[in-house]
């Protein structure tokens, strides 16, 4: 697996399974947990007295910060207007307790389209924070273009708190939308690994004119300018491995809603993606080991005399079983 | 090959082929005990020879200390920056976690080296003395070699995710 | 810290099934066969237990900058673009810069995979003990980012191992789940204990004692294990080579002797999943549905555009079926000792100062033992072994004996009563305190996971 998805399979799955159930006149009873990354938990449940319609909670980190930043409170209607159009799914005034946002499914009606659409619930929520910025972009860019071809920034910095201690920041100007994500690691091999990673991304546009079109990616160890308001509020424990990675995305990947779809549902993994392919390399350099140490035993194995002279002691020392008398395997 | 790797590991075959003369040694301080010299604190001088040092340059040594009854080598492997350092790390110590297949290797490092052996008389009565050196040239040998191409993989895959997740953004 | 809200993943990875999911959910969310489909490497067929690609890499990494075909800048731009377009959007990666290990899949898709011609499936677990470490890597790595889509920094783990697996695999474990994964805690339980925690929900359950004989019967192979106070009573496992693949078997040559115009293994299954119980007596049994013909069933296929329809017949298959775990010389003939007489000896193998709880507790579990009225046709034959032995032991003697329960518990989570015993467990608010750390994990290295605590048992 290279990509991970945006949609989330396990919802996928199940409510695929319930409303099969639901046709066949047998509703599941569900109370079922289902996560996501970055602190996120989905809770699938029945409705109270009735089978055939389903709650679908979110709980996700990023939630108290992506309310705070439209003064508005343009999230909810925002997630309403986003989920209308789909058959079944409706959006619950009150949100289940403990849970952040509830949508309300009518499994009778649910078509796949809809199923899909609700597993990217948590890409929607994310995504609100990214339509403010685009469209600030698409509204600054109708202003004049300053003369000197500087280019003219929002006031407003979007901040997410999508985990503990990481965030990402939305900033729009006329001509471009920045992101940039705060990262940092706490393995000691990761951090390093990360480096080399974090690298990579950044000359990978520049060696490969395949992917000239890809946003720009810029890592720096100090806040970048974009945050120097920012900075500030932040708590002073800098971490030695706290890295920035700023995305510069142009119009034309915010063009179309298809376009801004792709570039979001791309962005809001990116750091799951990053660290899912650290994880992918060392499992990779596991099994690298593993074939050396088979062969360095080989090796080994040839210092051996000759079997029939001490072969039983020799045999105790080098495989060692269970006791059932299965071989161990490394 | 490089040109100073030859004689580097000609020097360590050879010290080890002069160390590894060892004959079984009853402890003198503890009755019927029968421990690697070079690993207890020894009274007792004439058990332990002079260490030999083999030194490529300040990142590649090899230390071998002897007694009349064990051989200690320690191996510091080549460690040119931080992603090495890390991989010689988790190299080493993904071998020492299986040191029970490699019977001559010890679970822990001496201080400053990447890796030691220790050899008894035990060892030498049950293995072939010069396949045993054979073994440990080879693994010096195979040990830069993974590590370098271990850092190399890593660096191509690390730009291969890179440009795979760039090239989503390609429309 | 935030992760401590998250729920614990609970990891059954078992021979045939892998069942996965989170701490409090009452059923698994995944459960796929413990299958892996690797991409075979075209030019050789490297050993099981090379990694895939290694060679591959060494040529890769040996001349990176020429070697690699779609990253060079030799070719001409344009088609050098549509040309990366379509590998970057293909999952299909093999042979493509050292990069087979990221070209898998596991379980369902892995079976559906392995019918094309360039991957081949393997089960990195036999017996219950993992084979393969490389495919198992890689098996967990899919498992938890594709279908369960966790970050393993932010959860505790609950993994599942057999009795007797030795102390190495569970450090290879650690050393996989720690290093590799960076797992926040970590916990390894053996399947057996699990499921005797499974039974505390059923209502037959009083107290909440970690003692018990468990009997599991999945596909292959049926265990009977003894568990005293959490511990595995290891010299007196026993196993049967009667499970349900057996019993899917038995149907089937059932139906092929009549001629039934489906006798293929897949109806067996079902027939066996939805007609098959256990009876008290066969004798009776054979009567009863001589005297009522209702007793014979009918099991309707249609194809899939309900065109044509198969009806078979079902007859004494009902019955007997189930019947070859209590008279197994019906249907095998190199074993012959029924379930009853197994269990009898296996606890009659411990030591005496638990075989009354053991007698008293007998916990079913795994998808065999899914039959109709199997707890009590298995409580009412261990009895009547044990209360002869009594009875032949006080008229030896001319003591009076204080008698032996045996109680026979079945429940509702039986199928995957690991799992859910995991469940149950891992939701429990002290559960992270059993659990090893990360940070215990870089203080003590592998071996830290030789010793888990046991679960208080209030």
């Amino acid at each position: 697996m290279l990509h991970l998805k945006s949609h989330n399979l396990l919802i996928q799955k199940t409510l695929s399974e319930a409303i099969e159930a639901n046709s066949n006149g047998t509703p599941l009873t569900l109370d079922r947990i289902v996560s996501d990354f970055d602190y996120t938990i989905f809770h699938i449940s029945n409705q109270e007295g009735n089978k055939t319609i389903l709650l679908l909670s979110i709980k996700t980190k990023a939630w108290v910060s992506i309310q705070k930043i439209d003064a508005n409170n343009g999230l909810l209607p925002y997630l309403q207007s986003k989920y209308q159009p789909f058959a079944g799914i409706s959006v619950s005034q009150s949100a289940e307790p403990g849970y952040d946002f509830t949508l309300v499914l009518d499994l009778a009606s649910l078509t796949n389209e809809s199923v899909v659409e609700s597993s990217l619930l948590k890409t929607a929520i994310l995504s609100f924070p990214f339509q403010l910025a685009f469209q600030e972009s698409f509204e600054l860019s109708k202003l004049p273009a300053p003369e000197d071809g500087s280019s003219i920034d929002s006031q407003k910095l979007y901040n997410i708190q999508n985990r503990d201690d990481e965030q990402f920041f939305i900033k729009a100007s006329n001509d471009r939308v920045t992101v940039i994500f705060e990262t940092i690691f706490q393995d000691e091999t990761d951090k390093i690994l990360g480096k080399v990673f974090l690298q990579e991304f950044v000359d990978a546009r520049k060696r490969n004119r395949s992917i000239q079109s890809a946003p720009q990616v810029l890592v720096s160890n100090e806040p970048p300018l974009e945050l120097q308001s920012f900075t500030s509020s932040r708590n002073p424990q800098n971490d030695a491995s706290r890295r920035f990675i700023t995305f510069v995305l142009f119009p034309r990947h915010f063009q179309t809603a298809e376009l801004q779809h792709m570039s979001i549902s791309q962005l809001t993994l990116f750091r799951n993606y990053f660290h899912y392919h650290i994880k992918c390399s060392k499992a990779y350099m596991h099994s690298r080991m593993r074939y050396r140490v088979d062969s360095f035993v080989k090796v080994l194995n040839r210092a051996k005399l000759d079997e029939d002279k001490d072969g039983l002691e020799n045999d105790n020392q080098s495989t060692r079983r269970t006791i059932t008398g299965r071989k161990m395997v490394y | 090959m490089s040109q100073s790797l030859r004689p580097y590991l000609n020097a360590v075959r050879y010290s080890l082929e002069a160390a590894l003369t060892l004959r079984n040694f009853s402890s003198q301080e503890v009755e019927r005990h029968n421990r690697p010299e070079v690993e207890v604190p020894n009274t007792s001088a004439e058990l332990l020879l002079q260490p030999m040092h083999v030194s490529r340059n300040e990142n590649e040594q090899v230390l071998i200390e002897s007694s009349v009854n064990s051989v200690r080598v320690s191996i510091k492997v080549k460690q040119a920056d931080e992603i090495e350092q890390i991989l010689v790390h988790k190299f080493t110590r993904f071998l020492e976690q299986r040191a029970e297949a490699f019977q001559i290797l010890r679970r822990e490092p001496i201080q400053d080296f990447s890796i030691s052996f220790l050899i008894t008389n035990k060892h030498t009565e049950t293995l072939k003395t010069d396949k045993l050196i054979d073994f440990i040239i080879e693994f010096m040998e195979e040990v830069d070699k993974e590590i370098s191409e271990m850092k190399l993989f890593l660096n191509a895959r690390a730009r291969f995710v890179a440009e795979a997740y760039l090239g989503e953004f390609v429309y | 810290m935030s992760y401590l809200n998250n729920p614990a993943i609970v990891m059954d990875n078992g021979t045939g099934l892998t069942k996965l999911g989170f701490a409090g959910n009452d059923s698994p969310s995944w459960i796929f066969p413990t299958a892996i489909a690797t991409a075979q490497s075209s030019n050789a067929k490297s050993s099981a237990n090379a990694p895939q690609g290694l060679g591959n890499a060494k040529a890769g990494v040996s001349n990176p900058a020429t070697s690699n075909p779609y990253f060079g800048n030799s070719t001409s731009a344009t088609s050098f673009a549509s040309n990366s377009n379509a590998f970057l959007l293909s999952n299909n990666l093999a042979g493509k810069r050292g990069t087979e290990d990221l070209d898998f899949y596991i379980g369902n898709e892995a079976l559906v995979a392995s019918q094309g011609p360039a991957y081949s499936l393997s089960y990195p677990i036999r017996h219950g003990q993992v084979e393969n470490w490389d495919h198992m890597e890689r098996f967990w790595e899919n498992s938890i980012f594709k279908y369960l889509r966790a970050e393993p920094e932010d959860h505790f783990f609950l993994l599942t191992e057999p009795p007797l697996n030795p102390p190495e695999n569970r450090e290879q474990v650690a050393e996989i789940f720690f290093e590799s994964f960076n797992c926040a805690g970590l916990y390894i339980a053996v399947q057996a204990v699990l499921a005797l925690a499974a039974s505390w929900t059923s209502a037959q359950v009083t107290d909440r004692s970690l003692t018990g004989t468990v009997i599991d019967s999945g596909d292959g192979v049926t265990h009977v294990i003894p568990v005293a106070e959490g511990y595995v009573v290891g010299s007196a496992i026993k196993n049967i080579p009667i499970a349900g693949r057996d019993i899917t078997l038995f149907i089937q040559s059932l139906l092929r002797e009549r001629g039934e115009a489906d006798s293929s293994l897949k109806t067996a299954e079902r027939i066996k999943q939805e007609y098959c119980y256990v009876c008290p007596d066969i004798v009776k049994e054979f009567n009863k549905f001589d005297r009522q013909p209702e007793k014979f069933a009918q099991f309707i296929i249609e194809n899939q555009d309900k065109t044509t329809k198969k009806v078979i017949d079902i007859g004494y298959e009902r019955f007997l079926a189930p019947e070859i775990f209590f008279n197994p010389e019906i249907a095998s003939s190199d074993f012959l000792t029924p379930l009853p007489t197994v269990v009898d000896q296996t606890i009659q193998a411990c030591p005496i100062d638990v075989r009354k709880g053991l007698y008293n507790n007998i916990v079913l579990s795994g998808g065999s033992t899914m039959f109709k009225d199997f707890s009590r046709r298995l409580q009412r034959d261990v009895k009547s072994i044990v209360s002869n032995r009594i009875a032949q032991n006080e008229a030896l003697t001319g003591t009076k004996s204080t008698g032996v329960d045996v109680q026979v518990i079945s429940h509702r989570k039986q199928r995957n009563a690991v799992w859910f015993g995991g469940s149950l467990l891992a939701q429990t608010a002290e559960f992270k305190g059993y659990c090893h750390t990360k940070k215990d994990y870089e203080e003590h290295g592998p071996e830290i996971v030789r010793n888990f605590s046991l679960f208080n048992m209030v």
